[in-house]
């Protein structure tokens, strides 16, 4: 077996961050897996990749739930701990911060998820075929 | 007419590469070939089953004086890092192909999930190149 380079187990690390940012993990997980301690782990994170893994695993949860608010109609505290933050407040924050814009406001610059989805042809013919009406529908029905 | 017949990856290790190419990834060999002419460079290529005519060739990173050291070491550590490549694989059903992968121990860094092109996941080798796996569904006129 050849020599495995060092940055290969911090891509360890920021592949769980990808694969796993839905779960409660944390910067300690993401140091096991790469099988360091703590502050040497994210030294070498930083140097390897430019972000601490907080910043990463942050960045990463962010960009996830900037795709959920597009495309769902999950609520901002739904699109929140899914992604795998817990507190509303501060997810608000930094989304904030990242985005320029609050979750509510991002959400509201792009169109609603429901133009995106992809309704499958007959049920757009079931549900969206108009009522049929006549040029005299405004009076009474008349007797057939 | 020109065609794609083998593109070249580099891999930390041929052995380990081989074994995660065929057993876990489900592709065969199509070449294994040493040349003890030149310096037991050995070519090594892999495929899908059914799809003859083009081969992921896992080529282990040269010494010198192919490469000199600095030069591997920078290699080995861009790979390392996973950005020396990407193999974009399509399948007609991401989600059965996934499980399949998956259950052979593969372990994936994007679940399948719906794109604006269809279906897509993502997994890495034990070298770091990057390998998408995708059901390409390009919407109706495309």
């Amino acid at each position: 077996m050849a020599h495995v380079p060092p940055a290969r187990h911090l891509l360890r690390a920021k592949d769980l961050a990808d694969a796993r940012y839905a779960e409660p993990l944390e910067v300690d997980d993401l140091a096991r897996a790469a099988g360091l301690s703590k502050a040497h782990f994210s030294r070498e994170f930083r140097r390897a990749f430019g972000d601490s893994p907080h910043a990463y695993l942050l960045t990463r949860r962010l960009e996830r739930a900037a795709a959920l608010l597009r495309t769902t109609d999950h609520s901002v505290a739904d699109v929140c701990l899914s992604v795998g933050l817990r507190s509303i407040g501060s997810f608000t924050t930094s989304f904030t911060r990242a985005f320029g814009v609050s979750p509510t406001a991002y959400r509201a610059e792009h169109p609603p998820a429901a133009s995106q989805a992809l309704v499958p042809g007959c049920v757009v013919r079931a549900y969206a075929r108009p009522q049929h009406r006549t040029f005299r529908e405004d009076k009474a029905p008349t007797p057939t | 007419m020109i065609r794609i017949a083998n593109a070249q990856l580099w891999v930390h290790d041929q052995e380990e590469a081989l074994a995660f190419y065929t057993q876990k990834v489900g592709m065969e060999v199509r070449a294994d070939v040493t040349l003890p002419e030149m310096d037991g460079f050995r070519w090594l290529t892999v495929a899908p089953p059914g799809q003859e005519d083009v081969s992921i060739v896992l080529m282990t990173i040269p010494q010198a004086p192919v490469m000199d050291g600095e030069t591997a070491e920078q290699v080995r550590t861009l790979m390392a890092k996973g950005f020396a490549g990407t193999v974009f694989l399509t399948t007609d059903d991401c989600q059965a192909s996934y499980e399949e992968l998956k259950g052979r121990g593969v372990e994936f860094s994007e679940a399948p999930e719906e794109r604006p092109y269809g279906i897509d996941s993502g997994f890495r080798d034990p070298s770091g190149n990057s390998i998408r796996l995708t059901e390409v569904k390009l919407p109706a006129g495309v």
